[in-house]
């Protein structure tokens, strides 16, 4: 007499299809107020701004074009968040230049989550002295000052939009290295993984079919928290004047100008600055967001 | 009628883990001998319990058995086949036959698969089954342990401890194992779940006719499930016998101590009987005693414990096994 | 006047999933110097029972939604934080299951050690440290003076324990709440602690608190047990009674089923089906859907706890109504 069907009243009828980790993620961050905030701030400024940045006449105006008669105007129906010194409209600056920053963060941390992914695998993988060389690796490059290391860059290889990419992305990669790494180790280490092995399973299934997807939670949590690190990063460089160069702008070229007239044109640093804040703390609550859904519940019960 | 041929042989294996300390120059401070010298025999069909407490090496004698750590010395034969000599893909392939069922459930199974993934993986592991067969199989191995089939699609996380115990049970059953190593396997269930999975292994095995090394720290599961039973202690084993005679007559002074500290949930017969309470605590593998591993803590021990390491040996006519300087001594012989 | 006097304690933890009602309507009562056992599987809620009694259920999620815990004239549950930190760690103490979590891992013993003594007893560090040294001896830990300088992490599993119930029972408190104190030991290791703990007890005179999931280890330990099933209690009872004449379903199951009372070689008694859902619970008794004597209204009617004879409470109906033999 060995029942172990749940007897229906005990366990009430459940759905057919289980839920998968994804599908409770999705639905653990929907349930995240400020996470889907962020989500729906950063869709819609995102897709302002990449159209701006594709379509630079699309709000009839420029991130170039002067109107020198103009002049710097605070904003008016014509200009909705004014204008420069030189007459141009901030607004569409303001969205051309947040193509630009967005797309070097994206960029970048693309290149980041690369070379730091398959760095980072190929230590935890090897385990040993391998790892442990490829680690203090890191550990060195991690105490090279990167502001200077950015700057000898852009000195030696002139200024140029993909190179800021490879440069930032040069830099940030260490840390999803160490990430990676910490986790296929743990993967590694658990029973599942084992059992795949007493089961006879390939070494190659057994790395892509157990560990790799389980290593995509924190790889993506920690992607979205590069994004506004790196831009961070770029308009700091673009601050010291060697990031993107005028008249293109981007946020960081935005707040340089507004930071030497504030006093008497306040608004051009206020709007590049509030947007730039707006951003940032939207791809932080998502990330956090992320971090919350994807956190594997421990589910005992 | 001649006896049932050894099914599995462990001859003398000994697993040993260096403990080093150093950045490129590793020093070795030391070695854990996890399994020091143990020998066994299993026929095909018997269900042999291993006890012991922590540290004493069980779960490293089962790993070892199935090569998922390798020993340092002796061999390991699986009707005629040396495991231990094998290699590469001749060791991936021969794993079909010998398989595991691990301790925790809520570890050993991939959170981000769902069931029927995990059992077809298992299946396909070895065999090439075609995929309109996959469904009805893995029905039927559903069926078998107890599960109903809607179970298929859902994910680990969706079952209880002892039902994702079952689902372990029938993925290594998925490649066709001759024999079982389960590894603690209902000492993280409630109680009244445990009697459910450990009747379920008793009855697989003997419909299957598997051969179960069966490993618990909880001697009275073992005492029901287990034909024989050995008793190891610092990665040796001190006692070996028919699982009764065991549990009731233990001959080993360990054993005796293990057997009186178990609780017995009758207060009036618990009440009455006289404990042995060992002093200090389990030893640890890496520092242990010279002579027989148990002489610090053992009641009975006289000079020479300590400098002797008592083997294995038969006890009078009978299938026991012990591995004491004074065992007939101490059992009134 | 009875030590500790508990009513209708029913906490419950609002999630983000729905309520779970981890303990409904508890009541017990435990005089001085007595044993008392709380048995359960996981979910039961004794863990959490105990929790709330001495004020460490996080609130939120948590929530004590009802009762009364009288200690003394105290009522725990509704007293101010200050009285509670005054009874707590001095009149009541209690052990974790996990002594290495539940000992910092940062400070040497000999600090955790006087710690309550230098809260509660504010005697000098000299005294206090001659205090632990004596009470790391009775708890049978040799080289006590080396031990007290020494960390957590360097004892071992049994030993920690030891130290745990040192610390515990420094203050010489009345009432000690042991939490599955010996489930992560081994067994012989388990023995000694519980032998260490029965000792101080009739040493001091404090009445116990046993929480377990293990009936034999209540059996040989304790004075009352009470039984506890999806947060509530099934049965209370003298330990004799309840294994000589249990009154629920629940408590002949779980006692069928333990390996080491049974005949070799029949299958293993079990109960069938799996513990409640502690998120979806239905009406009725809770253990019904997987109790051999259940009847429609078991499903139906909710269950209350009622002494038959006196002294051994059941809650279940059929025993109540019909004076059901299980």
């Amino acid at each position: 007499m060995d029942s172990s069907t749940p007897i229906a009243s005990v366990a009430p009828a459940e759905s057919e299809g289980g839920s998968s980790f994804w599908q409770d993620a999705r639905h653990r961050l929907w349930q995240n107020k400020l996470a889907v905030f962020g989500l729906v701030v950063l869709s819609i400024l995102a897709a302002l701004c990449f159209a701006t940045y594709l379509f630079p006449n699309i709000s009839g105006y420029t991130y170039e074009r002067q109107n020198l008669a103009l002049g710097p105007v605070p904003p008016s129906r014509a200009h909705w968040l004014g204008t420069d010194a030189l007459g141009r409209d901030l607004l569409a600056r303001l969205l051309y230049g947040g193509g630009i920053s967005l797309l070097v963060g994206l960029c970048a941390t693309l290149v980041s989550l690369t070379i730091g992914v398959i760095y980072g695998a190929i230590a935890g993988f090897a385990g040993g002295k391998l790892d442990m060389v490829m680690m203090r690796m890191v550990d060195i490059l991690y105490a090279l000052p990167f502001a200077i290391f950015v700057i000898l860059l852009m000195v030696f290889f002139g200024q140029n939009l993909i190179l800021l990419f490879v440069a930032i992305g040069a830099v940030e990669w260490l840390t999803m290295a160490r990430i990676v790494r910490g986790q296929v180790m743990a993967v590694k280490r658990q029973e599942f993984v084992e059992a795949a092995h007493a089961l006879g399973l390939r070494e190659g299934r057994i790395i892509f079919r157990h560990i790799v997807p389980n290593l995509l939670g924190p790889i993506i949590v920690y992607a979205t928290l590069t994004v506004p690190e790196v831009i961070l990063l770029e308009s700091f460089l673009s601050f010291l004047g060697l990031g993107v160069q005028p008249p293109q702008s981007s946020w960081g070229v935005l707040i340089k100008e507004g930071a030497e007239v504030m006093e008497e044109y306040p608004w051009l640093l206020i709007y590049p600055g509030a947007v730039m804040a707006l951003t940032l703390f939207s791809l932080n609550f998502l990330g956090d967001g992320l971090r919350d859904a994807l956190d594997v519940r421990g589910s005992k019960d | 009628m001649n006896l049932p041929e050894i099914f599995l042989k462990i001859e003398d294996i000994r697993t040993h883990f260096p403990v080093e300390k150093g950045f490129l120059f590793k020093r070795r401070l030391g070695v854990v001998k996890a399994v020091d010298g143990v020998t066994l025999s299993l026929r095909q069909g018997e269900i042999l319990g291993l006890v012991g407490e922590s540290g004493c090496g069980k779960s490293t004698l089962g790993r070892t058995v199935l090569q998922l750590v390798h020993p340092c010395e002796g061999r390991v034969v699986l009707e005629g086949r040396v495991l231990t000599a094998l290699r590469g893909t001749a060791l991936r392939k021969a794993r079909s036959a010998f398989q595991m069922v691990f301790q925790d459930p809520y570890a050993s199974l991939n959170p981000r698969m769902t069931i029927f993934d995990t059992l077809a993986e298992a299946m396909q592991a070895h065999d090439k089954v075609p995929r309109e067969e996959l469904p009805g199989r893995i029905d039927a191995l559903l069926r078998k342990v107890g599960l109903a089939p809607q179970a298929r699609r859902k994910y680990p996380h969706e079952f209880s401890g002892g039902q994702r115990q079952r689902i372990a049970i029938a993925r290594a059953l998925a490649v066709g194992p001759k024999l079982l190593v389960a590894d603690e396997p209902v000492s993280a269930l409630d109680v009244s779940i445990q009697a459910q999975i450990i009747n379920l292994l008793a009855r697989l095995s003997r419909e299957m006719g598997l051969t179960l090394l069966f490993i618990s720290h909880d001697l009275s599961v073992v005492k029901h499930i287990a034909d024989r039973i050995a008793v190891m202690y610092l990665g040796r084993i001190v006692e070996l016998g028919p699982a009764a005679q065991v549990i009731e007559k233990p001959l080993h002074p360990y054993t005796k101590a293990l057997i009186s500290a178990i609780p017995i949930p009758d207060p009036r017969r618990e009440a009455q009987r006289a404990r042995i309470l060992l002093p200090g605590d389990p030893p640890s593998p890496l520092n242990p005693p010279g002579g027989c591993p148990f002489h610090p803590r053992c009641l009975y021990a006289v000079d020479r414990c300590a400098q002797i390491v008592p083997k294995l040996e038969p006890f009078g006519q009978s299938e026991r096994e012990a591995a004491c300087l004074r065992v007939k001594e101490i059992n009134g012989c | 006047m009875p030590l500790l006097t508990v009513q209708n304690l029913s906490t419950a933890f609002h999630t983000r999933h729905g309520v779970v009602r981890a303990v409904q309507d508890v009541s017990f009562q435990l005089e001085r110097g007595e044993t008392l056992g709380i048995v359960g599987e996981s979910g039961s809620g004794k863990s959490v029972t105990c929790y709330s009694i001495m004020g460490l259920v996080p609130q939120p999620p948590g929530r004590i939604e009802g009762g009364r815990a009288l200690f003394g004239s105290v009522d725990l549950l509704a007293c101010s934080r200050r009285e509670l930190n005054r009874i707590r760690g001095r009149r009541i103490s209690m052990i974790f299951q996990d002594a290495m979590t539940s000992l910092n891992p940062f400070l040497r013993i000999g600090e955790q050690l006087i710690e309550p003594l230098m809260i509660h007893e504010k005697i000098p560090r000299s005294a206090a440290t001659d205090r632990a040294l004596a009470m790391l001896d009775e708890a049978g830990i040799s080289e006590a003076e080396h031990r007290l300088k020494m960390y957590p992490h360097e004892f071992s599993g049994g030993m920690r324990q030891r130290v745990m119930i040192a610390m515990a029972l420094i203050t010489k408190p009345d009432l000690l709440i042991a939490d599955e104190p010996t489930t992560a030991l081994d067994v012989t290791v388990q023995a000694q602690i519980l032998e260490l703990i029965k000792k101080m007890q009739s040493e001091l005179g404090m009445a116990v608190i046993l929480v377990s999931h293990d009936l034999g280890i209540v059996s040989g330990f304790c004075d009352r047990v009470m039984v506890m099933y999806a947060g509530r209690v099934m049965e209370s009872a003298r330990t004799d009674d309840l294994f000589y004449d249990t009154k629920h379903p629940y408590t002949r199951g779980l006692r069928n089923s333990i390996p080491a009372l049974q005949m070799k070689g029949a299958e293993l008694h079990t109960i069938p089906g799996q513990p409640p859902d502690p998120q979806h619970p239905l009406p009725g008794c809770p253990f019904a859907p997987r109790c051999i004597h259940a009847v429609d209204y078991c499903a139906q009617e909710e269950i209350v706890l009622v002494d038959s004879p006196p002294q051994h409470g059941t809650a279940c109906l059929r025993v109540q109504k019909e004076n059901l033999s299980v």
